[in-house]
């Protein structure tokens, strides 16, 4: 009786490692499980998805509309943080905190855009210049290295002057985050092509061609999805840099005018810093905090999916 | 057949006029040390020899179609539906990313684009159950790293077989395994070999695979052929002085006897050694060796060998 219990129970158990490994610890469960333990990146993804909700939001959230004058007409421009304005009012007359809240959606719109934009290019310009060898490999890895070392903000600056005049008037902000990805794609292309040189080596890759797949079978369905973590890490920091770009190039008067973003609204308060600090401190701290966040974000997930780390 | 490896340190001469042949339903041995040329002669019939290698010249037939002459599009056609080559490594030669049954189900519908997935799944848990892989339906929705060097290796048999092919390379498929996995494989091998009556090339640096596992053998050094011969034959009476260094260094169980080595290593293929390429490591060299290069001659036993003195010498075999 008793050995049939145990029979029983051996059974269960084996029953339990089938389900357990049918189901299996996929990639993303172990890397998710590193995560956790990073405090820092833990505080990044939750900064970051407190931005993404604020953007997503901000037209409910904001008690008044983009590029508002509003206040003016109520008499209440350039007053200090107050109930009815938490961030105060601009000497224009406009509700800091709306604009702040605007300006996250504004900005992450140019930085997860543009990187989106640099991402899909970086990859196809580094698969390819990694995958075959030969002249049309060398020439995209050189034109990855005039992207990489021409100074990129005046450039852009020029650009977005020109094209603003010349030829797309009412683009908005989605014409910074065109040329943001057109000019930023070459961190990535190195880093595809670097990798790819390192797969393409692999037993798998030599395996389908074996097998009759295509060039571009192999490298979008066996190459590219392995070398994405190393992309996914990069991508990530190079949100952060796309958001301070876009606060930089509309700082300067580069940018949208019609659009709200923080640049714009520090621009619009620096003269008066002295006097009302709170026009350009509010949007400076959003700005600060974001390019923080998603930078803590970056470093937690390069920790959590570096094999090389790995336990 | 030659295939040259351009780099930049030079030209090197990976397979340097190696010919052989391989019947319907025959297994036929590729044996010879590592850097012999023995995979690059797969890669070659397969055309899929990586940057910068490429093949100069000769033909490669395959059921009277010369290979060489086909488009990449073609070529794509024959990889996997006709001839297919299982690698050395099963720990990389499977995409870590994707389920087993993913990775059956893509070479499968690769050739044969009118089969659904579920069909196509069908098809490949019945493959896992030919490699001898139990519970076919749990295995397909597992990922590589979850299954042991065996099993990946019977998986990669399977993905190679998986559109029937005519004929197979099997690149070293034992050398990552415990030498019980080992024989499992190997015995794998033969029983599907019959059962689909396919023919079978064995790349391998272990004459016992070969002994095990072959009708005919032929032996590689330095890019070149140094012998062919039928299995048993090379064995009890090599030709060349290279085949009976190689079967010297088999262990025996039945000799208490040193194990003998074979002094020296592979030579440099940029720049190899004139005359017979074996013949630094070789102990009946004479000076002709260092001058001429041996013809590839049918000797008495029916072998062919690249040797200037298989007629003088007496090598022993096993």
């Amino acid at each position: 009786m008793q050995q049939e219990t145990e029979l029983e129970s051996v059974k269960t158990a084996k029953r339990d490692t089938t389900e357990t490994r049918r189901r299996g610890a996929g990639q993303w469960a172990v890397a998710w499980r590193r995560f956790r333990r990073n405090k820092a990146g833990l505080a990044g993804l939750f900064i970051v998805l407190f931005f993404t909700f604020i953007a997503l939001t901000s037209p409910w959230l904001a008690p008044y509309p983009p590029r508002s004058f509003q206040s003016l007409y109520e008499g209440e421009a350039g007053q200090p943080p107050s109930s009815k304005h938490p961030f105060g009012t601009s000497r224009a007359g406009i509700d800091i905190y709306s604009e702040v809240l605007h300006g996250a959606r504004g900005d992450l719109y140019v930085g997860v855009g543009a990187t989106v934009v640099a991402v899909a290019i970086g990859i196809v310009i580094g698969a390819v210049a990694g995958y075959s060898r030969g002249a049309g490999g060398e020439i995209l890895l050189m034109l990855s290295q005039v992207f990489y070392t021409i100074p990129l903000l005046p450039l852009i600056l020029l650009f977005a002057r020109v094209f603003q005049i010349m030829v797309v008037r009412g683009f908005g902000l989605t014409l910074i985050l065109l040329l943001l990805g057109f000019f930023g794609w070459s961190t990535i292309s190195f880093i595809a092509r670097g990798e790819i040189l390192s797969v393409r080596e692999l037993d798998f890759v030599q395996a389908s061609r074996s097998l009759g797949a295509s060039r571009w079978r192999i490298i979008f369905r066996h190459i590219v999805p392995n070398i994405l973590t190393p992309i996914i890490v990069t991508a990530t920091l190079l949100i952060a840099g796309n958001i301070l770009t876009e606060v930089v190039i509309s700082f300067l008067g580069f940018g949208d005018a019609n659009t709200s973003t923080w640049g714009i609204t520090i621009q619009e308060g620096i003269m008066y810093m002295r006097t009302e600090w709170w026009t350009p401190v509010f949007p400076g701290l959003a700005t600060l905090f974001a390019v923080l966040g998603f930078n803590l974000l970056g470093d937690g997930l390069s920790d959590a999916l570096n094999p090389r780390l790995r336990d | 057949m030659k295939t040259y490896f351009f780099t930049e340190a030079g030209v090197v001469k990976a397979v340097d006029g190696v010919d052989f042949q391989v019947g319907k339903d025959e297994a036929v041995g590729l044996v010879g040390e590592s850097g012999s040329g023995k995979t690059v002669t797969g890669l070659s019939v397969l055309r899929i020899v990586p940057q910068p290698g490429r093949i100069l010249d000769g033909t490669i037939e395959f059921e009277g179609e010369d290979i060489l002459a086909k488009s990449e599009e073609e070529m794509r056609r024959v990889r996997g539906a006709k001839i297919a080559m299982t690698f050395q490594d099963p720990t990389t030669s499977l995409d870590p990313l994707y389920t087993i049954g993913n990775q059956l189900v893509e070479v499968i519908r690769e050739h044969r684009r009118e089969l659904s997935k579920e069909e196509a799944l069908e098809q490949a848990m019945k493959l896992l159950e030919t490699v001898g892989i139990a519970e076919p339906e749990l295995r397909v929705r597992s990922y590589p790293h979850e299954l042991s060097g065996g099993m990946k290796q019977r998986i990669a048999i399977a993905r190679a077989l998986a559109s029937r092919p005519m004929l197979l390379f099997a690149d070293e498929p034992t050398t990552n395994l415990d030498v019980t996995v080992q024989a499992q494989v190997l015995e794998l091998l033969k029983g599907l070999r019959e059962n689909l009556r396919m023919s079978l090339v064995m790349i391998t640096h272990d004459m016992g695979i070969i002994a095990e596992m072959t009708q005919r053998v032929q032996v590689l050094y330095a890019g070149k052929v140094a012998e062919v011969a039928e299995t048993h034959s090379l064995f009890r009476k090599p030709n060349h002085p290279y085949t009976e260094a190689l079967l010297q260094a088999v262990p025996r169980i039945d000799q208490r006897k040193n194990l003998k080595v074979i002094p020296g290593n592979i030579p440099n293929l940029i720049d190899p050694p004139p005359g017979c390429r074996f013949h630094p490591r070789c102990p009946y060299a004479k000076e002709l060796c260092l001058q001429k290069v041996p013809p590839l001659e049918a000797t008495d036993d029916g072998h062919l060998a690249a040797c200037h003195f298989w007629r003088e010498l007496q090598l022993t075999g096993v």
